[in-house]
Protein backbone atom coordinates (compact mmCIF):
# COMPACT_ATOMS: atom_id res chain seq x y z
CA UNK A 1 0.00 0.00 0.00
CA UNK A 2 2.74 2.40 1.01
CA UNK A 3 4.47 1.55 -2.22
CA UNK A 4 1.41 2.61 -4.22
CA UNK A 5 1.16 5.88 -2.32
CA UNK A 6 4.81 6.58 -3.12
CA UNK A 7 4.31 5.82 -6.80
CA UNK A 8 1.22 8.00 -6.84
CA UNK A 9 3.12 10.91 -5.26
CA UNK A 10 5.94 10.45 -7.73
CA UNK A 11 3.51 10.60 -10.66
CA UNK A 12 1.93 13.73 -9.22
CA UNK A 13 5.35 15.31 -8.79
CA UNK A 14 6.48 14.40 -12.29
CA UNK A 15 3.29 15.67 -13.88
CA UNK A 16 3.44 19.12 -12.25
CA UNK A 17 5.93 20.77 -14.65
CA UNK A 18 3.86 19.73 -17.67
CA UNK A 19 0.76 21.21 -16.07
CA UNK A 20 2.61 24.43 -15.27
CA UNK A 21 3.43 24.83 -18.96
CA UNK A 22 -0.14 24.16 -20.06
CA UNK A 23 -1.43 26.72 -17.56
CA UNK A 24 1.03 29.43 -18.60
CA UNK A 25 -0.25 32.86 -19.46
CA UNK A 26 -0.74 33.29 -23.21
CA UNK A 27 -1.66 36.95 -23.65
CA UNK A 28 -3.00 40.10 -22.01
CA UNK A 29 -5.86 42.41 -22.86
CA UNK A 30 -4.55 45.75 -24.13
CA UNK A 31 -7.59 47.43 -25.66
CA UNK A 32 -11.34 46.90 -25.41
CA UNK A 33 -14.60 48.70 -26.13
CA UNK A 34 -18.22 47.82 -25.32
CA UNK A 35 -19.14 44.21 -24.67
CA UNK A 36 -16.04 42.03 -24.73
CA UNK A 37 -15.71 38.76 -22.85
CA UNK A 38 -13.23 36.07 -21.95
CA UNK A 39 -15.13 32.77 -21.78
CA UNK A 40 -13.40 30.39 -19.38
CA UNK A 41 -14.95 27.11 -18.21
CA UNK A 42 -18.30 28.19 -19.69
CA UNK A 43 -18.29 31.47 -17.78
CA UNK A 44 -18.18 34.75 -19.65
CA UNK A 45 -16.24 37.48 -17.86
CA UNK A 46 -16.35 41.09 -19.11
CA UNK A 47 -12.73 42.01 -19.85
CA UNK A 48 -10.74 44.71 -18.09
CA UNK A 49 -7.45 46.33 -19.05
CA UNK A 50 -4.44 44.01 -18.35
CA UNK A 51 -6.61 40.86 -17.95
CA UNK A 52 -4.62 37.67 -18.53
CA UNK A 53 -5.59 35.15 -21.18
CA UNK A 54 -4.73 31.45 -20.91
CA UNK A 55 -4.75 28.57 -23.40
CA UNK A 56 -8.30 27.23 -23.60
CA UNK A 57 -9.91 30.68 -23.27
CA UNK A 58 -12.41 31.94 -25.81
CA UNK A 59 -12.50 35.65 -26.71
CA UNK A 60 -15.93 37.00 -27.64
CA UNK A 61 -17.24 40.44 -28.56
CA UNK A 62 -20.81 41.73 -28.73
CA UNK A 63 -22.37 43.93 -31.45
CA UNK A 64 -20.77 47.04 -29.87
CA UNK A 65 -17.54 45.36 -28.78
CA UNK A 66 -13.88 45.18 -29.85
CA UNK A 67 -10.84 43.79 -28.09
CA UNK A 68 -7.07 43.76 -28.67
CA UNK A 69 -4.52 41.48 -27.01
CA UNK A 70 -0.75 40.92 -27.08
CA UNK A 71 0.66 37.43 -26.63
CA UNK A 72 3.87 36.71 -24.67
CA UNK A 73 5.78 36.32 -27.95
CA UNK A 74 4.52 39.76 -29.14
CA UNK A 75 1.90 38.36 -31.53
CA UNK A 76 -0.81 41.03 -31.66
CA UNK A 77 -4.46 40.15 -32.29
CA UNK A 78 -7.68 42.16 -32.37
CA UNK A 79 -11.35 41.27 -32.73
CA UNK A 80 -14.03 43.41 -34.35
CA UNK A 81 -17.68 43.39 -33.25
CA UNK A 82 -19.61 40.05 -33.10
CA UNK A 83 -16.44 38.00 -33.21
CA UNK A 84 -15.20 34.83 -31.56
CA UNK A 85 -11.68 33.44 -31.37
CA UNK A 86 -10.40 30.56 -29.22
CA UNK A 87 -6.81 30.37 -27.97
CA UNK A 88 -6.23 26.65 -28.44
CA UNK A 89 -2.50 26.39 -27.78
CA UNK A 90 0.26 28.65 -26.62
CA UNK A 91 3.80 27.64 -25.71
CA UNK A 92 6.69 30.09 -25.68
CA UNK A 93 9.95 28.72 -24.25
CA UNK A 94 12.65 29.33 -26.89
CA UNK A 95 15.51 28.00 -24.74
CA UNK A 96 13.66 24.64 -24.45
CA UNK A 97 12.55 24.66 -28.10
CA UNK A 98 8.86 24.73 -27.04
CA UNK A 99 6.96 26.96 -29.42
CA UNK A 100 3.32 26.88 -30.44
CA UNK A 101 0.54 29.36 -31.11
CA UNK A 102 -2.78 28.05 -32.39
CA UNK A 103 -5.87 30.29 -32.57
CA UNK A 104 -9.26 29.33 -33.98
CA UNK A 105 -11.75 31.85 -35.29
CA UNK A 106 -15.47 31.06 -35.43
CA UNK A 107 -16.92 34.29 -36.79
CA UNK A 108 -16.51 38.03 -37.14
CA UNK A 109 -13.45 40.07 -38.09
CA UNK A 110 -9.87 39.91 -36.85
CA UNK A 111 -6.47 41.49 -37.43
CA UNK A 112 -3.33 39.46 -36.70
CA UNK A 113 0.28 40.61 -36.56
CA UNK A 114 2.62 37.70 -35.98
CA UNK A 115 5.35 37.70 -33.33
CA UNK A 116 8.55 35.91 -32.35
CA UNK A 117 7.20 32.35 -32.74
CA UNK A 118 6.49 32.98 -36.44
CA UNK A 119 10.10 34.16 -36.84
CA UNK A 120 11.69 31.25 -34.97
CA UNK A 121 9.39 28.47 -36.19
CA UNK A 122 6.71 29.34 -38.81
CA UNK A 123 5.40 25.76 -38.74
CA UNK A 124 4.38 26.27 -35.08
CA UNK A 125 1.91 29.05 -35.97
CA UNK A 126 -1.64 28.29 -37.09
CA UNK A 127 -4.75 30.44 -37.44
CA UNK A 128 -7.79 28.26 -38.09
CA UNK A 129 -11.14 29.30 -39.56
CA UNK A 130 -14.16 27.08 -40.30
CA UNK A 131 -13.30 26.99 -44.00
CA UNK A 132 -9.48 27.07 -44.08
CA UNK A 133 -6.27 27.18 -42.07
CA UNK A 134 -3.89 30.10 -42.39
CA UNK A 135 -0.15 29.46 -42.19
CA UNK A 136 1.99 32.45 -41.31
CA UNK A 137 5.51 33.53 -42.19
CA UNK A 138 5.88 36.69 -40.16
CA UNK A 139 3.23 39.10 -41.32
CA UNK A 140 0.08 41.11 -40.88
CA UNK A 141 -3.34 40.03 -42.12
CA UNK A 142 -7.09 40.52 -41.75
CA UNK A 143 -9.79 37.85 -41.64
CA UNK A 144 -13.55 37.96 -42.01
CA UNK A 145 -15.68 34.91 -41.25
CA UNK A 146 -19.33 35.29 -42.11
CA UNK A 147 -21.96 33.38 -40.15
CA UNK A 148 -25.30 33.66 -38.38
CA UNK A 149 -25.31 35.76 -35.21
CA UNK A 150 -25.71 33.92 -31.96
CA UNK A 151 -28.83 34.86 -30.05
CA UNK B 1 -14.76 4.55 -16.11
CA UNK B 2 -14.79 2.86 -19.49
CA UNK B 3 -18.40 3.88 -20.02
CA UNK B 4 -17.72 7.57 -19.43
CA UNK B 5 -14.80 7.65 -21.82
CA UNK B 6 -17.06 6.06 -24.41
CA UNK B 7 -19.59 8.87 -23.95
CA UNK B 8 -16.81 11.42 -24.33
CA UNK B 9 -15.67 9.80 -27.53
CA UNK B 10 -19.23 9.64 -28.85
CA UNK B 11 -19.88 13.31 -28.13
CA UNK B 12 -16.58 14.28 -29.70
CA UNK B 13 -17.64 12.40 -32.79
CA UNK B 14 -21.05 14.07 -32.82
CA UNK B 15 -19.40 17.47 -32.52
CA UNK B 16 -17.11 16.65 -35.40
CA UNK B 17 -19.92 15.47 -37.63
CA UNK B 18 -21.97 18.50 -36.64
CA UNK B 19 -19.07 20.75 -37.67
CA UNK B 20 -18.84 18.92 -40.98
CA UNK B 21 -22.55 19.52 -41.67
CA UNK B 22 -22.60 23.11 -40.37
CA UNK B 23 -23.48 25.76 -42.96
CA UNK B 24 -20.57 27.22 -44.87
CA UNK B 25 -18.88 30.27 -43.39
CA UNK B 26 -17.56 32.32 -46.24
CA UNK B 27 -14.12 33.46 -45.17
CA UNK B 28 -11.95 36.23 -46.55
CA UNK B 29 -8.28 36.69 -45.70
CA UNK B 30 -6.41 39.85 -46.69
CA UNK B 31 -2.66 40.34 -46.48
CA UNK B 32 -1.66 43.85 -45.39
CA UNK B 33 1.77 45.45 -44.75
CA UNK B 34 3.44 45.23 -41.33
CA UNK B 35 3.64 48.53 -39.42
CA UNK B 36 7.22 48.92 -40.73
CA UNK B 37 5.98 48.60 -44.34
CA UNK B 38 7.21 45.07 -45.06
CA UNK B 39 4.80 42.56 -46.57
CA UNK B 40 5.13 38.96 -45.40
CA UNK B 41 3.71 35.72 -46.69
CA UNK B 42 0.70 33.65 -45.66
CA UNK B 43 -0.82 30.43 -46.94
CA UNK B 44 -4.57 29.84 -46.89
CA UNK B 45 -5.22 26.12 -47.08
CA UNK B 46 -7.99 23.54 -46.80
CA UNK B 47 -8.90 20.12 -48.17
CA UNK B 48 -9.59 21.66 -51.60
CA UNK B 49 -6.20 23.31 -52.07
CA UNK B 50 -3.97 26.21 -51.06
CA UNK B 51 -3.43 29.85 -51.93
CA UNK B 52 -0.08 31.50 -51.19
CA UNK B 53 -0.27 35.28 -50.71
CA UNK B 54 2.67 37.67 -50.93
CA UNK B 55 1.19 40.97 -52.14
CA UNK B 56 -0.24 43.81 -50.03
CA UNK B 57 -4.05 43.93 -50.33
CA UNK B 58 -4.19 40.46 -51.88
CA UNK B 59 -7.26 38.53 -50.78
CA UNK B 60 -8.18 34.86 -50.54
CA UNK B 61 -11.84 33.90 -50.52
CA UNK B 62 -13.00 30.53 -49.21
CA UNK B 63 -16.57 29.28 -49.50
CA UNK B 64 -16.29 26.06 -47.48
CA UNK B 65 -13.64 23.72 -46.21
CA UNK B 66 -13.76 21.44 -49.26
CA UNK B 67 -13.49 24.13 -51.96
CA UNK B 68 -10.06 25.54 -52.74
CA UNK B 69 -9.44 29.18 -51.72
CA UNK B 70 -9.52 31.58 -54.66
CA UNK B 71 -7.68 34.86 -55.00
CA UNK B 72 -9.36 37.55 -57.14
CA UNK B 73 -7.00 39.29 -59.55
CA UNK B 74 -7.66 42.73 -58.08
CA UNK B 75 -6.40 43.68 -54.61
CA UNK B 76 -8.78 45.11 -52.00
CA UNK B 77 -8.44 48.91 -51.89
CA UNK B 78 -7.88 50.86 -48.67
CA UNK B 79 -11.42 52.21 -48.64
CA UNK B 80 -12.97 48.76 -48.69
CA UNK B 81 -10.47 47.49 -46.10
CA UNK B 82 -11.44 50.40 -43.89
CA UNK B 83 -15.17 49.78 -44.35
CA UNK B 84 -14.98 46.14 -43.28
CA UNK B 85 -12.01 46.20 -40.92
CA UNK B 86 -11.97 49.78 -39.54
CA UNK B 87 -13.16 48.70 -36.06
CA UNK B 88 -10.79 45.78 -35.81
CA UNK B 89 -7.77 47.80 -36.98
CA UNK B 90 -8.59 50.53 -34.46
CA UNK B 91 -8.61 47.87 -31.71
CA UNK B 92 -5.18 46.48 -32.66
CA UNK B 93 -2.82 47.25 -29.74
CA UNK B 94 0.33 49.26 -30.32
CA UNK B 95 3.22 47.02 -31.28
CA UNK B 96 5.45 46.03 -28.31
CA UNK B 97 8.70 48.00 -28.10
CA UNK B 98 12.04 46.26 -27.56
CA UNK B 99 15.07 48.00 -26.05
CA UNK B 100 18.48 46.28 -26.03
CA UNK B 101 21.04 47.19 -23.38
CA UNK B 102 24.68 46.06 -23.62
CA UNK B 103 27.12 45.12 -20.87
CA UNK B 104 30.84 45.10 -20.22
CA UNK B 105 32.49 41.69 -20.44
CA UNK B 106 31.89 39.33 -17.48
CA UNK B 107 30.05 42.11 -15.69
CA UNK B 108 26.55 43.26 -14.90
CA UNK B 109 27.53 46.88 -15.37
CA UNK B 110 25.84 48.60 -18.32
CA UNK B 111 28.01 50.25 -20.93
CA UNK B 112 27.59 54.03 -21.01
CA UNK B 113 25.54 54.43 -24.25
CA UNK B 114 23.05 51.84 -22.98
CA UNK B 115 22.11 54.06 -20.05
CA UNK B 116 20.40 56.35 -22.55
CA UNK B 117 18.51 53.37 -24.02
CA UNK B 118 17.43 52.34 -20.54
CA UNK B 119 16.00 55.81 -19.99
CA UNK B 120 14.10 55.56 -23.29
CA UNK B 121 12.68 52.23 -22.10
CA UNK B 122 11.54 53.91 -18.91
CA UNK B 123 9.91 56.73 -20.89
CA UNK B 124 8.05 54.18 -23.03
CA UNK B 125 6.81 52.40 -19.88
CA UNK B 126 5.51 55.68 -18.50
CA UNK B 127 3.87 56.92 -21.69
CA UNK B 128 2.13 53.58 -22.34
CA UNK B 129 1.36 53.16 -18.63
CA UNK B 130 2.53 49.61 -19.21
CA UNK B 131 2.09 46.96 -16.54
CA UNK B 132 3.48 44.30 -18.86
CA UNK B 133 7.26 44.47 -19.15
CA UNK B 134 9.74 41.67 -19.77
CA UNK B 135 13.39 41.98 -18.75
CA UNK B 136 15.47 39.16 -20.25
CA UNK B 137 19.17 38.65 -19.54
CA UNK B 138 21.71 37.08 -21.93
CA UNK B 139 25.47 36.48 -22.17
CA UNK B 140 28.02 35.62 -24.84
CA UNK B 141 29.78 32.22 -24.88
CA UNK B 142 32.88 33.04 -22.85
CA UNK B 143 32.84 30.90 -19.69
CA UNK B 144 30.76 27.92 -18.61
CA UNK B 145 27.01 27.53 -19.18
CA UNK B 146 26.34 27.68 -15.43
CA UNK B 147 28.38 30.82 -14.89
CA UNK B 148 26.67 32.49 -17.82
CA UNK B 149 23.23 31.50 -16.58
CA UNK B 150 23.98 33.20 -13.25
CA UNK B 151 25.52 36.23 -15.00
CA UNK B 152 22.47 36.64 -17.26
CA UNK B 153 20.26 36.64 -14.16
CA UNK B 154 22.44 39.29 -12.49
CA UNK B 155 22.23 41.45 -15.60
CA UNK B 156 18.45 41.16 -15.77
CA UNK B 157 18.15 41.87 -12.04
CA UNK B 158 20.30 45.01 -12.25
CA UNK B 159 18.04 46.37 -15.02
CA UNK B 160 14.90 45.50 -13.08
CA UNK B 161 16.30 47.23 -9.97
CA UNK B 162 17.04 50.35 -11.98
CA UNK B 163 13.49 50.50 -13.36
CA UNK B 164 11.99 49.89 -9.92
CA UNK B 165 14.10 52.71 -8.45
CA UNK B 166 12.70 54.91 -11.25
CA UNK B 167 9.19 54.11 -10.00
CA UNK B 168 8.06 51.11 -12.07
CA UNK B 169 6.03 48.66 -9.98
CA UNK B 170 8.05 45.44 -9.40
CA UNK B 171 5.00 43.27 -10.22
CA UNK B 172 4.80 44.83 -13.67
CA UNK B 173 8.20 43.37 -14.57
CA UNK B 174 8.63 39.74 -15.56
CA UNK B 175 12.24 38.64 -15.09
CA UNK B 176 13.79 36.00 -17.34
CA UNK B 177 17.34 34.90 -18.21
CA UNK B 178 18.64 32.57 -20.86
CA UNK B 179 22.39 32.46 -20.15
CA UNK B 180 24.24 31.90 -23.44
CA UNK B 181 21.39 29.81 -24.99
CA UNK B 182 19.60 32.59 -26.87
CA UNK B 183 22.23 34.67 -28.69
CA UNK B 184 21.45 37.60 -30.97
CA UNK B 185 24.47 36.57 -33.09
CA UNK B 186 25.40 32.87 -33.25
CA UNK B 187 29.05 32.16 -32.35
CA UNK B 188 31.29 29.23 -31.46
CA UNK B 189 31.88 28.34 -27.79
CA UNK B 190 34.36 30.66 -26.07
CA UNK B 191 33.91 33.60 -28.46
CA UNK B 192 33.52 37.07 -26.94
CA UNK B 193 30.62 38.78 -28.71
CA UNK B 194 29.57 42.16 -27.31
CA UNK B 195 26.20 42.04 -29.11
CA UNK B 196 25.22 38.96 -27.11
CA UNK B 197 26.09 40.47 -23.70
CA UNK B 198 22.74 42.08 -23.34
CA UNK B 199 19.45 42.58 -21.58
CA UNK B 200 16.27 42.99 -23.60
CA UNK B 201 13.50 45.15 -22.21
CA UNK B 202 10.14 44.53 -23.90
CA UNK B 203 7.36 47.04 -23.20
CA UNK B 204 3.87 45.84 -24.10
Amino acid sequence: MRYFVCVFCLILLLSTPAMAVAEGEAARVKTFKGTAFIVRQQQAIQVKQHDRIYPGDLLRTGPDGTMGVIFRDNTTLSLGPRSEIAVDEFLFAPSQGKLSIVTRMFRGTAAYLSGVIAKLSPASVRFETPAATIGIRGTHFLVQVEGADKK
Amino acid sequence: MKFSSLILLASAFMLLSFAACAPAHRTRVILIPDPDGKVGEITVQNKGGAQIMTQAGQMAEVHDDATAPVSPASVMDDKEIHRIFGDVLAALPEKPLTFILYFKTNSFELNIPSLKVLNSAHEAISSRQSEDISVIGHTDRVGTDEKNYILSRKRALSVKKYLVVKGVHPDAIELDYHGEANPLVKTAEGVAEPRNRRVEVIVR
